[in-house]
């Protein structure tokens, strides 16, 4: 007692700076014993969850088995279902389970196809779990509504598509992609209509993963393509310019070609990809008027499309352009010389010898 | 000087300690909060992403990794065999071997039958000349690796080459050593390829530590703490650095440095502002701090993007001598690039580059080690005085272990809340102890390692990078470094 004493003496006579760091020091310590503690539990807690979900996850997989095979022919449900249903709908009121249980219907689902998949979704409506995500779409958090819409789209629930549609100008790029993406994978090519009105930049991984789930999809009707070629939205010009590239629109050539001269250098520069792809080479002429205006990048991709699609006219062009001093430009001209007019190639004065012209013009020499 | 004079010395001496260290523990706690927040984010938004699609697309753009090699002979085979493991679709690995004394050229040769050819360099970056030359695989199943055999310049050079090689759109500059997991690749592409409203110019990933965990064919199958100390004040100070530091500087869009172990640069700006510079041992700091204040100066805007997920495994130094060197060279690296573009610091034109990470830097890791010296020298005169209040002495020491410990306990749990790799009993208790006994056995050695980094940098100007003898991440984990002057 009398050291406690001697304590509560020496903080009380100690300068006031004394007594603050004291006063930290406790706080930090017992911070630091609770964040101890806390870690231990927290971490034991992550240990049994892992256990419990994977208990959890089992104890459904069976359940949903039993009901996938419970079925009987006359009835559209029969009791043994019906009782797996109940079970199922009183199990998800609690959100943990719930979660697991939609785990567990996605993983049974991409395991199995025909009916029994299509009896898996109709069972997703049952249960109410279909609530449960048309609910989360009213939530005022952007990662609620996200997931909500990314559950529809798992079980392609294609009747709530105004609700999510809604969506579409999100100001969260992540809804806005889980929209475009329960967009596509529900309407296909139809589900494009998005880009109709789309406000915002559509970025070049959102443009990626579109891509790819409309290739793979069974539906290849492709839409008209054409208003979105001139739409206001740069990003959406660019992404109609890779579907006209990847499904070889040819019908869009003359709104193409009146794209040359679009505002956007990215467009552009995509542009001349699509233009060699599809060999339009109405664009050359125009092209090659200003091309002293053009930029670098696009400038480079103009000669992979003059590579491809040359002709006798280009000559004089491809020669004033051989000693330009870009690197790629210089290669790309000397490049197609060589193909086109061997004889003119060769006999083009390699001095000096250390020169970039020189060294470009005796690799293609030799390869 | 009478009595008044030294008093008066000693209480600015008092004063300007106490005024620093309230403002690094200040700015220690704000760019933790700040980091929490941003992985918490991060980690709700990348729960929507899907990287699978962008690897089998035909429209992903290009990467190259660019790998520089120096007397890697024991571990090459595999290191590139694991570069080669990766996910995406359109990238190519390119090997540097910088003038290797080893056998290393011959063994890649052999293993993945390589052959001589004639490549057309665009010399965008003056480098070292070739020595072999460049070599591809006849075998189509090694048709992503460039091999190309130059002469020793050192690092920077040899990435330097690697830029003027890489025909793709982006480059990700790697340590040959390092273990990359298969999906890295997507995930540090990504900033560059989703941001709409700025230009990403470069994006680093989180490096960790492999000592101790079991890799096998290139692929990590097991994390497991060291049982050496050393090795275990690492992987707490690397939780520390990267998930309690740079996460928030990346929010701050003020991240100064990423790491030259596994960081993805956007070719064409990296070309454009000189590639790396061959000057420094702090490269990979050099760099970014060239781009960005390009971009500055060019008032575009722009983001220097972090990814936290555990993407690049490493070895760490496992004996001190190799971990001083270490250090000594990455305090050398941050000298000379602070001292290279001294013209940022408090310069408004540099908006948030130039009042904030440009000072934090030259404050909170140039000077540190510095102050701290000083601190103890003064302490040791006050003692040699018998001026020390040991009340005083004893609170502040006190409250300053504590901080130090929550700070890593912190940077436990927000491991523990997002990635959670140590899952094995008991891994969490010597997470504890480790952050516990850290600050007397671990901070005087980095102390040490800045102190001698300093000195080295004013007299030994000669000092270049080490030479890494290493047994690989496979085996046990033992380096050596020996000091090249």
């Amino acid at each position: 007692m009398i050291d406690f004493q001697y304590i509560f003496e020496y903080f009380n006579g100690a300068p006031l700076i004394i007594q603050i760091i004291w006063m930290v020091s406790c706080v930090l310590f017992v911070t630091a014993v609770v964040l101890i503690i806390y870690l231990k539990v927290f971490r034991s807690h992550l240990r049994k969850n892992e256990k419990i979900v994977k208990t959890f996850q089992k104890k459904y997989e069976e359940l949903l088995i039993t009901y996938l095979y419970a079925g009987v022919e006359d009835e559209e449900i029969s009791s043994e279902q019906q009782s797996i249903i109940n079970k199922l709908k009183s199990e998800i009121k609690n959100e943990f389970k719930r979660e697991i249980v939609i785990t567990t219907l996605l993983k049974l689902r991409n395991e199995i196809s025909g009916e029994m998949a299509d009896a898996i979704q109709e069972l997703y409506c049952q249960v109410g779990l279909l609530d449960y995500s048309l609910i989360k779409l009213r939530s005022s958090s952007w990662y609620i509504i996200a997931m909500g819409i990314r559950e529809l789209t798992q079980f392609n629930i294609e009747k709530a598509n105004k609700q999510v549609v809604k969506y579409a100008n999100h100001s969260k790029s992540e809804v806005r992609k889980e929209v475009q993406l329960y967009l596509i994978n529900l309407f296909h090519f139809k589900g494009l209509d998005f880009l109709d009105d789309l406000k915002v930049s559509l970025s070049e991984w959102d443009q990626i993963q579109l891509l790819e789930v409309l290739q793979r999809s069974k539906d290849q009707e492709i839409c008209n393509i054409i208003p979105w070629l001139k739409s206001e939205n740069d990003s959406v010009v660019i992404f109609a310019l890779k579907l006209a590239e990847i499904y070889n629109l040819f019908e869009t050539k003359e709104v193409l070609l009146e794209l040359i001269s679009h505002k956007s250098e990215n467009v552009r520069i995509n542009l001349m990809r699509v233009l060699n792809h599809l060999s339009i080479f109405e664009a050359k002429e125009g092209i090659k008027r200003n091309f002293n205006k053009r930029n670098k990048e696009e400038q480079i991709a103009f000669f992979q499309l003059l590579e491809n699609l040359y002709d006798t006219n280009d000559e004089d062009f491809i020669l004033k352009q051989i000693y330009n001093k870009n690197f790629e430009i210089k290669f790309e001209a000397l490049k197609i010389l060589k193909l086109f007019h061997n004889e003119q190639f060769n006999n083009l004065k390699l001095t000096p010898p250390e020169s970039e012209f020189v060294k470009i013009a005796k690799f293609l020499q030799n390869n | 000087m009478d009595t008044s004079t030294v008093n008066i010395i000693l209480l600015i001496f008092h004063y300007f300690f106490f005024v620093y260290s309230a403002t690094a523990i200040a700015s220690y706690m704000i760019l933790a909060i700040i980091s929490l927040v941003e992985t918490s984010e991060y980690k709700k938004k990348n729960s929507f992403v899907n990287y699978k699609e962008i690897l089998s697309s035909r429209v992903s753009p290009s990467i190259s990794i660019i790998a520089p090699a120096y007397n890697e002979s024991l571990n090459i085979i595999e290191n590139v065999r694991s570069l080669l493991s990766s996910h995406y679709v359109n990238y190519d690995v390119i090997i540097v071997n910088d003038g290797s004394k080893d056998d290393s050229l011959e063994k890649l040769i052999k293993s993945y039958n390589l052959v001589k050819v004639d490549y057309l360099i665009n010399q965008q970056i003056p480098t070292q000349p070739l020595r072999a030359g460049v070599f591809k695989s006849t075998n189509p199943a090694f048709e992503k690796l460039v091999v190309v055999d130059k002469e020793n310049g050192g690092k920077a050079d040899a990435l330097n080459m690697g830029l003027n090689i890489s025909k793709s759109t982006y480059t990700a500059c790697i340590d040959v050593d390092c273990l990359l997991l298969e999906d890295s690749l997507q995930k540090m592409i990504k900033p560059f390829l989703e941001r709409t409203d700025v230009k990403v110019i470069a994006t680093g990933g989180v490096i960790r530590i492999a000592n101790a965990c079991t890799i096998k064919d290139g692929k990590l199958l097991d994390v497991a703490m060291p049982k050496k100390f050393l090795e275990r004040a690492q992987i707490l100070e690397y939780m520390r650095s990267f998930l309690l530091g740079r996460m928030a500087w990346s929010r701050l869009n003020g991240l100064l440095v990423i790491s030259g172990a596994f960081g993805m640069f956007d070719k064409k700006i990296a070309i454009e502002v000189g590639g790396y510079d061959t000057n420094t041992v702090g490269e990979d700091m050099e760099i970014i701090v060239r781009m960005r204040r390009q971009m500055e100066e060019k008032r575009i805007k722009y983001k220097v993007a972090y990814i936290p997920d555990p993407l690049c495994w490493t070895e760490a130094p496992d004996n001190h001598k190799i971990f001083i060197s270490q250090r000594n060279r990455w305090t050398r690296g941050t000298i000379e690039t602070l001292k290279t573009h001294r013209k940022i610091g408090l310069n408004y034109k540099y908006r948030e580059l130039g009042l904030l990470s440009f000072p934090y830097w030259f404050i909170f890791e140039r000077m540190a080690p510095i102050i701290e010296v000083v601190g103890i020298i003064y302490f040791g005169v006050l003692l040699a005085l018998g001026s020390i209040r040991w009340d005083y002495a004893f609170v502040f020491f006190i409250s300053a272990y504590l901080f130090f410990v929550i700070f890593s306990l912190v940077a436990i749990l927000s491991e523990e809340h997002t990635y959670h790799q140590y899952k094995k009993k008991g891994t969490g208790f010597k997470l504890i102890l480790t952050s516990l006994l850290e600050p007397f056995i671990f901070h005087p050695f980095i102390l040490y390692a800045a102190i001698r980094g300093n000195i080295d940098y004013f007299f030994n100007k000669d000092l270049k990078w080490g030479e890494m003898k290493r047994k690989g991440l496979t085996k046990e984990v033992i380096s050596e470094v020996v000091e090249q002057k």
